[in-house]
């Protein structure tokens, strides 16, 4: 029996990089943080405030995400937007995701490429 | 108004840079107020609601290094074997060497064994300092933007493989023991001999007027031999070279004991004014005779020993 500790490691390996993806697909609609944690954990990605709230900083940093400043609300909101040059890396990233895919299976099957 | 949220803000933002940290603030106090209204909403008590966002956003130091993506570690791996490497070549020598010239210095200023201790406590000062200087260095070029071009690695610093240790380490660590006590006793049995004079002084058993010149030079032999004993361990075999200058060594350690021996200069002329035998020229003469008979065994037998071990290991 694997130890749940083992299993826990790899599992956060293997998600990783999906929480980046996610969020560049989820914000091609405008959210702000909150609201995104939530939208990711209903469609079965689970993500922590801590994690996710920097994040979003820095993919912003990078230009992937373009923000603007709601305050018509009760409280002031910054909405985030996948940018253009977000959207051209997520079509990358998303390829490469369906590659791997088709890889895993690929090789579940036994078939050469 | 100073309540938990506020700490927790004030917290992070100590530590971010400061042209972002109103936004970063804003933004965070809204995320913080969303995740608690959430939970009074479904029927949770605002107090303990509050509590359990702040827990669960964790220590606001590591919350706020993701947000300056600083790094939380002294040297990262990037360059933790380049400070390890460089930390034991450092620690290997030059702690012993600062402290060997401190008790040196002493020894010339007339300490005589009070030498040991200044030496000792100078040695692991500089091995201090070293370790703190040299970690506080990597961790600043960890820290700072530049990246330090370190050459790579290639297949060529490969180190030999110890496929067969003819060396243990055990037989090389009693040898280099043995030699060091040898080294520490010539100038031990100077000071304190347990042979009393008459009026209590110290007698050494060895003749004082060797400190001229044949004890200096029967230590250095002594250190070399050391030397060599650590050398041929990190061949980790014997080769003929190290035969030569191991057989020279054991040479100019036997012939000249041999000599003084045979020539009635090696033990104090002192030491028949209290042990009768001694007074006996005769007796003298058979003590030196069985010491240079001991001396030419104990050489001739390590030296087929070692030709034999190099003639095995070289085949």
């Amino acid at each position: 029996m694997v130890s749940e500790d083992v299993l826990r490691t790899h599992l956060q390996e293997l998600r990783r990089g999906t929480v980046v993806v996610a969020s560049l697909v989820a914000l091609r609609r405008p959210d702000y943080g909150y609201a995104l944690l939530q939208r990711l954990s209903d469609h079965g990605f689970p993500v922590d405030a801590n994690t996710l709230y920097p994040l979003l900083r820095r993919l912003e940093d990078q230009g992937l995400l373009t923000s603007e400043w709601n305050t018509e609300e009760s409280r002031p909101r910054k909405f985030y937007r996948t940018s253009d040059e977000g959207e051209s890396m997520l079509n990358r990233l998303l390829d490469d995701l369906a590659a791997v895919q088709t890889s895993i299976t690929g090789l579940i099957q036994g078939v050469d490429r | 108004m100073n309540t938990l949220t506020d700490r927790y803000l004030a917290a992070t933002l100590r530590s971010v840079p400061a042209q972002r940290r109103d936004e970063i603030a804003t933004e965070l106090r809204a995320s913080i107020e969303d995740m608690i209204d959430d939970r009074t909403g479904g029927g949770a008590d605002p107090t303990v609601a509050e509590r359990e966002v702040l827990t669960e956003l964790g220590n606001p130091d590591e919350l706020a290094a993701r947000y300056a993506d600083r790094r939380l570690q002294l040297i990262g791996p990037t360059y933790y074997l380049v400070w390890l490497r460089l930390l034991k070549l450092l620690l290997s020598f030059i702690p012993a060497l600062v402290g060997t010239i401190v008790a040196i210095v002493k020894v010339a200023e007339g300490s005589g064994f009070g030498a040991i201790g200044p030496g000792i406590v100078v040695a692991l000062h500089v091995a201090v300092h070293i370790a703190f200087w040299l970690t506080v260095t990597f961790a600043i070029i960890e820290r700072s933007q530049t990246t330090v071009d370190l050459p790579g690695w290639t297949v060529d610093q490969l180190p030999d493989a110890p496929v067969h240790r003819g060396i243990p380490l055990a037989d090389t660590v009693a040898s280099v023991i043995m030699l060091v006590l040898t080294i520490a006793y010539l100038p031990f049995q100077h000071y304190q001999s347990w042979v009393r004079g008459t009026d209590g002084e110290n007698i050494p058993l060895l003749d004082p007027a060797l400190w001229s010149f044949w004890l200096p030079a029967l230590i250095v032999v002594l250190a070399g031999s050391a030397v060599v004993e650590i050398v041929k361990y990190r061949i980790a075999h014997w080769t003929w070279t190290l035969f030569g200058v191991r057989a020279l060594l054991s040479l100019a350690f036997a012939v000249p004991l041999m000599w003084l021996a045979l020539t009635d200069r090696l033990l104090n002329p002192a030491l028949g004014e209290r042990l009768s035998w001694l007074a006996n020229a005769d007796n003298r003469n058979v003590l030196g005779a069985t010491i240079a008979v001991g001396a030419a065994v104990v050489v001739v037998w390590d030296l087929i020993d070692t030709a034999v071990k190099t003639r095995r290991q070289t085949a």
